[in-house]
């Protein structure tokens, strides 16, 4: 009998990307044959871990364009990450959904042609936006919500990259001026997918839910108690989705004491270098030692104190493990790993859906949520003893790792998504 | 004139790692004993340095003193390659190791003034003039006209690891078919007995540290088996480079594995004396050692790629 091939569709994003590994290397593992259908820029990455890639197809001229466009998008976003949630909706909210959209209608024909020629028995598509290709290929497709929680809505659910509680007085206020930042580009959407033959979607919507199958990756520790819950039948929660990776053996520093603080703002936010050289100041200060993940950006610091040691790529997972506290953008993956592993969270978000677990954080005693730039030396170094020394949470964190490491998300997933294409 | 302390250091150490690798070879086990004339006969030299590198050994546990008389083996040969070796450089503190995994480490700048090393390590200023002086004997700092030094390119950033990468691609394959390549055949067994022993430990048992450490003795043995004197000479220099500075940076299992199946599969063409298809296929595995992740993402643009300006 053969295998059923599975291919995996995550967006051109690390959390995406490496979440929809530790799926399929269980999927693998229970005896299908997981593919990757990969963006321009991200093939190799998941042929490091064993699986066939096929990438879209790239359009003439794209790496001159994307100089230019990373050129333009660093010296016009890189302020924005410092506004509230409702200030980023015209300055970064907008334009990155436009950007998608844009996203959308370019690979759409190249994608068409990928499916068509592998011809998978079911598709896995960890996106934000539906893809035509995908709805017409003729086989189950899986949505992964690999997001917050917020992405699906609900009158109980903080409103999707609001930052805000879900009975804020403000809540109407910030959805109306979502829907109509957003209603443009999603005008412009909808036409594109009626051309191809899709119904239009309520306006805020890019992405229908799955008839076969949705995964939701909110652990149970940080999940939102639903006014409307969310059918067992074609939604899954998934309390965790750790992938199996490289062991990280921490070097030792000239300053060899004290716990293990890692801090990631994922690839963006390792652009902003001046605001992780200020941080690194304050953990000059402090009786600890710092594992700082600077992405491609290494050669923009100088002068590293010996209790600080910088890297342009950790194995998070491993690392997270070893770590005592863990300070990141409030990414979905990010904050479900240090769930997953019992280690708080200091969460400094600076745009989509980190302002919305930032504020879950807090709510849920995982951890504390801190103003990207507005913190003063003293008041950065007083948060972090603070987490370093608060039994309380550690103990919290404790029972809710332990609760998630009973279970295993990815093979849970893999289970789900195997049930609905063999039906 | 006495030789200055850590240069006698250093050759221990490297005695030692000597002795590891013919116990290795002639099959020797846990709990054998090891005459010093047999050592000191296969490794060239008297058994006074075999005494002092058989010590170091002691201290890190690859070794035993019996009271009985001399020294026997304590660790399992298939640990010892790794493990073993792993430990004994681990012990070699230096101040000239300290320097450059400080400068690969960016807590020190390129350009150094005696003075400020000894500020740094509050150690006397002959200990830091011995220390650059070994490092610039591998030619890792060079002394500037005037009081300053400056350390060469390390591999200490993703470009430098970039631009390595395209160095070898550029001179290993050509290593492998200048007239004149030869390999030693005790040599070649030994590698392939530790990489086998290497790919046979479970995922997440494989030391990205251990892994770089046998990476840079196979590229290593390719130079020194190339009949182009330029070439062996320029390539072996490198993985030293690498030995020294470059940064454990995670290399996921199963390229891992991939990896040492390529050196296998290399090593497989060599001894048949394919020596084209050697070079072919050193060529495909040091394109696939190439770190592929983008610099950033974010949606809706094409992710960043190395060497865009940021």
């Amino acid at each position: 009998m053969n295998k059923p091939v599975i291919a995996l569709f995550p967006e051109a994003s690390f959390g995406s990307a490496l979440n929809c590994v530790g799926i399929a290397q269980q999927l693998q593992r229970q005896g299908s044959t997981p593919v990757f259908l990969c963006h321009p820029g991200f093939n190799g990455i998941f042929a490091e871990y064993g699986f066939k890639e096929y990438q879209l197809p790239k359009n003439t001229g794209a790496q001159h364009q994307t100089e230019e466009t990373w050129q333009a998008f660093v010296s016009t976003h890189l302020e924005h990450f410092n506004q509230v949630p409702t200030a980023q909706l015209t300055t970064y909210v907008g334009p990155t959904w436009e950007a998608i959209v844009d996203t959308a209608i370019r690979v759409e024909a190249g994608l068409a042609q990928l499916l068509k020629r592998i011809r998978p028995d079911g598709i896995v598509l960890d996106n934000v936006i539906m893809f035509p290709a995908i709805a017409n290929a003729g086989m189950p497709w899986i949505r992964v919500v690999s997001c917050a929680e917020t992405e699906i809505p609900d009158a109980n659910v903080p409103p999707y990259l609001s930052g805000m509680a879900a009975n804020d007085p403000k809540r109407s206020a910030f959805e109306a001026a979502y829907l109509n930042t957003i209603r443009p580009m999603h005008q412009r959407y909808n036409t594109f997918r009626r051309a191809h033959g899709l119904p239009s979607l309520p306006v805020g919507q890019f992405l229908e839910p799955s008839p076969y199958l949705n995964l939701l990756l909110a652990p149970k520790a940080i999940r939102h108690e639903r006014l409307a819950p969310l059918p067992g039948s074609s939604f899954v929660f998934l309390d965790g989705c750790i992938r199996e990776e490289a062991q990280f053996e921490p070097p030792s520093l000239p300053v060899n004491e004290g716990p293990i603080v890692y801090l990631s703002f994922g690839s963006l936010g390792a652009i902003d270098t001046d605001l992780i050289s200020r941080i690194i100041k304050v953990f000059a200060t402090l009786p600890a030692r710092f594992f700082v993940n600077v992405g491609g950006f290494l050669e923009s610091y100088q002068q590293v104190p010996d209790n600080v040691y910088l890297g342009s790529w950790f194995p998070q997972p491993s690392i997270v493990a070893q770590a005592d506290l863990f300070i990141h953008h409030g990414g979905n993956n990010s904050y479900c790993e240090a769930l997953h592993f019992g280690v708080p969270s200091l969460i400094m978000p600076y745009c989509w859906d980190g302002h919305d677990n930032g504020l879950r954080a807090v709510q849920t005693g995982t951890g504390l949520n801190l103003k990207r730039d507005s913190w003063t030396a003293h008041e950065l170094k007083e948060t972090i003893v603070f987490l370093l020394s608060d039994t309380e949470m550690v103990s919290r964190m404790s029972t809710i790792s332990g609760a998630m490491k009973r279970g295993n998300g990815t093979r849970d997933a893999a289970q789900a998504i195997l049930q609905r294409v063999k039906l | 004139m006495q030789k200055p302390r850590s240069n006698t250091r250093q050759n221990h150490l490297k005695l030692a790692r000597q002795i590891t690798n013919i116990l290795l070879e002639r099959g020797f086990i846990k709990g054998d004993h090891l005459p010093e004339s047999t050592l000191s006969e296969a490794c060239g030299v008297s058994r006074t340095p075999i005494r002092s590198a058989l010590k170091l050994l002691e201290n890190n546990n690859i070794v035993k003193r019996r009271d009985e008389g001399g020294y026997f083996l304590h660790l399992p040969p298939e640990n010892m390659a790794s493990e073993g070796l792993s430990n004994l450089e681990e012990t070699e503190d230096s101040l000239a190791v300290r320097i450059l995994s400080d400068r690969a480490e960016r807590r020190i700048t390129d350009l150094q003034s005696v003075s400020a090393l000894v500020r740094r390590y509050e150690v006397p200023r002959s200990s830091v003039l011995n220390a650059l002086k070994i490092l610039s004997g591998d030619g890792l700092v060079v002394q500037l006209p005037g009081r300053a030094w400056a350390f060469q390119p390390i591999l200490d950033t993703p470009n430098a690891l970039k631009d390595s990468i395209d160095f070898r691609m550029s001179l290993e394959p050509q290593a492998i078919i200048a007239p004149g390549f030869q390999m030693d055949s005790q040599k070649t067994r030994l590698l392939r007995q530790q990489l086998e022993e290497f790919s046979q430990r479970p995922n997440g048992a494989l030391s990205a540290a251990a892994f770089l450490r046998l990476d840079c003795a196979f590229h290593s043995f390719i130079a020194e088996s190339s009949g182009n004197r330029f070439a062996k000479g320029a390539l072996l220099a490198h993985q030293r480079l690498r030995l020294s500075t470059q940064k454990n940076h995670s290399i996921p299992d199963f390229r891992l594995r991939q990896s040492l199946e390529e050196h296998l599969d290399i090593l497989d063409s060599l001894e048949r004396y394919q020596l084209q298809l050697a070079a072919n296929q050193m060529l495909v595995h040091l394109r696939r050692s190439q770190i592929r992740k983008p610099q950033a993402v974010n949606r809706g643009i094409l992710p960043m790629g190395r060497g865009a300006p940021a």
